[in-house]
């Protein structure tokens, strides 16, 4: 097997949910002086999860709502740091969880690259090397200078994808974004994601979309409650998973 | 330690964040504004107006040269407040990002400080006008103001910490903030004298930081105080610990955080 990207051991991910919210400190006080004990429900959102992805797998995650799917990418990101297990990830993330989490409304387009890009850590200089390639095809054209709070929804989220796919990294997470856009601009990023395996990207895709697994994945991973139900062939398990439907 | 260290290097990583974080900072608040950036000297020339109107005739015999002791004042408070006040939803007022994007949390609270401080910096303008105005003239300690600068700096910093990690957890902290910070406001000279203390409360006094912030800060513009080094040594003590408390606090619950928004 070649080289991993990310590894994973025995992940588990624990929310903890307060049964009655308590969170202001009038309550707690009240609750501390009257004796109770708080109490909290464990939701486990990943449970024991074991996984390698070489480098240059395309991994498919499916589940209904709720499986964990998010929470394992935000294992993976860093963004959340498990209760057990340990992460490995060799090589930089791009995150391209819902595109334009970072945008700002009231700065023009080319402000956003910079302020977004750099929010994936990148530096001045990789940024203004990058700087025409993303507004090309984003084909934003001249709006690139005309604040985002004007920008339609389509055009917000052409401009997210061209950025975290324009930076390059060497493990890109996408969650569900490729329904954003015309069919042009779907075909773009089909395009995109195909040229990014050839190049030897790790990628972790998350999808409701069956076909678009079928198409893109070396490999698919099935979550089921937290816990990973059936991970192999992609053809076989969105297969199963459709049958338990 | 090993830890700390390593999040440091993050944030000097993500140096370009924290960069756009500042400039978005201060060009989205005085975007919509007509006057726009001129608002940042003349909101405190304003307030110095009327409060030298409201109080010289209280303290214009203990004060001498109230106007440039109030606008210092204010100035001063200005920052603080300000700074700490919007540094408190450093990680809550970012929630959306946080838990999307690993980004290294810290970034957040410290560029609300940082663009704080350029405000502060720029409002030293109309100040140093009305010192050379008002013919208060300016103190030969001018040459140690960026350590005094530097220090009240380090010390907001450290308050911040610790007032957006406990944030997270007890959104109540916003409103309790605002309240503390008023009768902190009223326990800093920031428009009386601080001879106006009685003489069996100066220790208790000057156990309050910013009572050494602010005199330092005055010191060094044009007051003449036998206490300079005092405040000065005070100002070293409380901006270390406050960073090493707030550093250890939030270092402590940082993973909890994401969790939490």
């Amino acid at each position: 097997m070649k080289e991993f990207s990310v590894k994973l051991t025995t992940v588990s991910v624990q929310y903890r949910i307060a049964r009655e919210k308590r969170r202001t400190v009038q309550e707690f006080m009240i609750h501390l002086a009257k004796g109770k004990k708080i109490e909290y429900e464990d939701f486990l959102a990943l449970r024991e999860i074991t996984l390698e992805v070489p480098a240059g797998e395309t991994l498919g995650i499916i589940g209904h709502n709720g499986a964990g799917k998010s929470t394992l990418l935000k294992v993976i990101a860093r963004v959340i740091k498990p209760r057990k297990g340990e992460v490995c990830v060799k090589g930089t993330i791009a995150p391209l969880i819902e595109l334009g989490a970072g945008f700002d409304p009231e700065l023009t387009g080319k402000e956003n690259i910079y302020l977004n890009a750099s929010i994936l850590g990148f530096s001045r200089k990789e940024i203004d090397k990058r700087f025409d390639k993303i507004v090309e095809f984003s084909e934003l054209g001249e709006f690139i200078h005309t604040p985002l709070k004007n920008y339609s929804s389509g055009m917000v989220s052409r401009l997210g994808f061209s950025i975290a796919t324009e930076v390059s990294t060497d493990i890109l997470i996408i969650d569900e974004i490729l329904a954003v856009g015309d069919e042009h601009f779907r075909k773009k990023c089909d395009e995109r994601i195909l040229s990014f395996k050839k190049r030897g990207t790790t990628m972790l895709l998350v999808s409701h979309d069956m076909a678009e697994i079928k198409r893109l994945c070396d490999r698919a991973l099935w979550l089921d409650h937290g816990a990973s139900r059936m991970c192999g062939d992609p053809f076989a398990v969105t297969d199963e998973y459709l049958k338990m439907q | 330690m090993g830890e700390a260290l390593r999040e440091v290097l993050e944030i000097v990583r993500y140096r370009e964040l924290l960069r756009n974080l500042v400039i978005r900072d201060i060009k989205v608040r005085y975007k919509r504004s007509v006057l726009g950036f001129a608002w940042v000297m003349l909101n405190p020339l304003f307030m110095m107006l009327i409060l030298s109107l409201v109080f010289s005739a209280l303290f214009k015999v203990t004060v001498e040269n109230y106007t440039a002791y109030v606008l210092s004042g204010i100035i001063f408070w200005h920052f603080f407040s300000q700074g700490t006040s919007l540094a408190l939803l450093g990680f809550t007022g970012n929630s959306d990002l946080l838990k999307k994007v690993y980004i290294p949390k810290v970034v957040f609270p410290l560029s609300v400080i940082i663009s704080a401080l350029i405000n502060f910096i720029l409002s030293l303008i109309p100040l140093f006008a009305i010192l050379l105005i008002t013919g208060t003239g300016i103190s030969y300690y001018i040459l140690l103001l960026p350590v005094g600068i530097m220090l009240l700096f380090i010390f907001s910093f450290g308050v911040s910490l610790i007032l957006s990690t406990i944030t997270v957890f007890f959104k109540d902290m916003i409103y309790i903030y605002g309240v503390l910070l008023m009768a902190w406001m009223y326990l800093t000279p920031v428009f009386y004298p601080p001879t106006i203390i009685p003489e069996q409360y100066r220790p208790l006094f000057s156990l309050n930081p910013l009572y050494h912030f602010i005199e330092l800060f005055r010191g060094c513009l044009y007051l003449d105080s036998p206490l300079m080094y005092e405040h000065l040594i005070y100002g070293l003590v409380f901006s270390a610990l406050a960073l090493l408390a707030g550093w250890a606090f939030y270092h402590r619950y940082k993973d909890r955080i994401v969790y939490y928004l």
